[in-house]
């Protein structure tokens, strides 16, 4: 069986958790690091925002000052996703573009690597189910969305698992202009998004990573064997993080 | 319609897909530059930056833009959640608010 590296990279900051994400692409493609799955969480939780989003359209900064909240641009498309210390996860997958279980196409694409996360659901007792064009609901609620790039000949897909969304904090976090608004957007995000701690009573962080892992592999008939970042892809995400993701050009680019 | 100047913007929900936004400056019913931004996926990402200048020029009127953007969607590039014709609705219901 095909073996793919793990990585558990614990929480870390914003800039380092993209760098690391964009290092391990890089590393991937040239052949000097296998096929990897990461699950890492964000200290401080940050919301990140996908790579063609406006950063003053979708963030209230001063909120996210006093929250002591972090604000990065993904190198993926996508929405703003907050990643909340206490309640939320994320896996990305770097993988080579030629690797016979990706397909060309790109929705095609999410579903098969989002088979991975729908297993782990299962396997947690939550009947998850894929929703084009990059989401996972469960009771028809939103429970992961995710977002996928396709650059140096790999793809990049990462994402967000909820095992207890704050709502009316990760509201407070993004921008909407009219308080009705606001007030009407979280009513109906509570009937839309839902959390593992939410659908099951209660959600350990190490048995969701778990059910992950296995779920992966059974996704993709691979055996994931926990390694650690190599020297070359600290560095190069050390190198991201000063001249890319931590900085103004970047995060404010649009 | 009048001649159109200044700064316009509008939101634009594709449905069963993304949200798109743009903002543009219009000079005598000419785009002069325009920023489009939204929830949506294009491969390659820098992609949206050569849009963006593609459309810097154009006759605000929705055989213009809507001729500017198939070109662009011939160019090697592919968009998830949104397509050619959207962002021309996106662009011309500027006009409309």
């Amino acid at each position: 069986m095909e073996e793919w590296r793990l990585l558990l990279t614990g929480a870390k900051d914003a800039f380092t958790n993209m760098a690391i994400d964009e290092a391990v692409l890089r590393s991937v493609v040239k052949g000097e690091s296998k096929n990897t799955v990461r699950f890492f969480q964000w200290v401080p939780s940050t919301v990140s925002i996908g790579y063609f989003q406006g950063i003053d359209q979708e963030v209230d900064f001063l909120v996210c000052k006093n929250k002591g909240v972090d604000v990065v641009r993904r190198i993926t498309g996508g929405g703003a996703v907050f990643h909340d210390y206490n309640g939320e996860i994320t896996y990305s997958v770097a993988v080579n573009e030629s690797h016979p279980k990706i397909p060309k196409n790109i929705i095609d694409s999410y579903h098969v690597l989002c088979g991975g996360l729908i297993n782990g659901f299962k396997l947690l007792g939550l009947n998850a189910e894929f929703k084009p064009i990059n989401d996972i609901v469960v009771n028809s609620k939103k429970i992961s969305g995710s977002a996928h790039t396709r650059r140096f000949g790999g793809v990049l897909q990462h994402g967000t698992i909820l095992y207890d969304v704050n709502i009316n904090l990760m509201f407070s976090l993004l921008k909407v202009s009219d308080e009705k608004i606001r007030d009407k957007m979280i009513k109906s995000v509570e009937e839309r998004v839902t959390s593992i701690k939410k659908e099951k009573g209660n959600a350990d962080k190490k048995n969701v990573v778990d059910a992950m892992i296995k779920g992966f592999e059974s996704a993709l008939n691979i055996k994931l064997v926990e390694g650690k970042l190599s020297r070359e892809e600290i560095e190069i995400a050390e190198e991201l993080k000063v001249n890319k993701y931590g900085t103004k050009e970047w995060n404010f680019k649009r | 319609m009048g001649q159109r100047n200044g700064i316009l913007s509008a939101e634009y929900k594709v449905e069963g897909g993304k949200l798109l936004k743009c903002t543009l400056n219009v000079d005598s019913n000419v785009i002069s530059s325009i920023k489009i931004t939204g929830d949506f996926f294009m491969y390659p990402e820098e992609k949206i930056e050569s849009l963006e200048q593609m459309l810097a020029g154009v006759k605000m009127d929705e055989e213009s833009v809507r001729e500017k953007m198939n070109d662009f969607f011939k160019t090697d590039v592919q968009v998830v959640g949104a397509d050619a014709e959207d962002f021309v609705k996106l662009i011309m219901r500027t006009l409309s608010l």
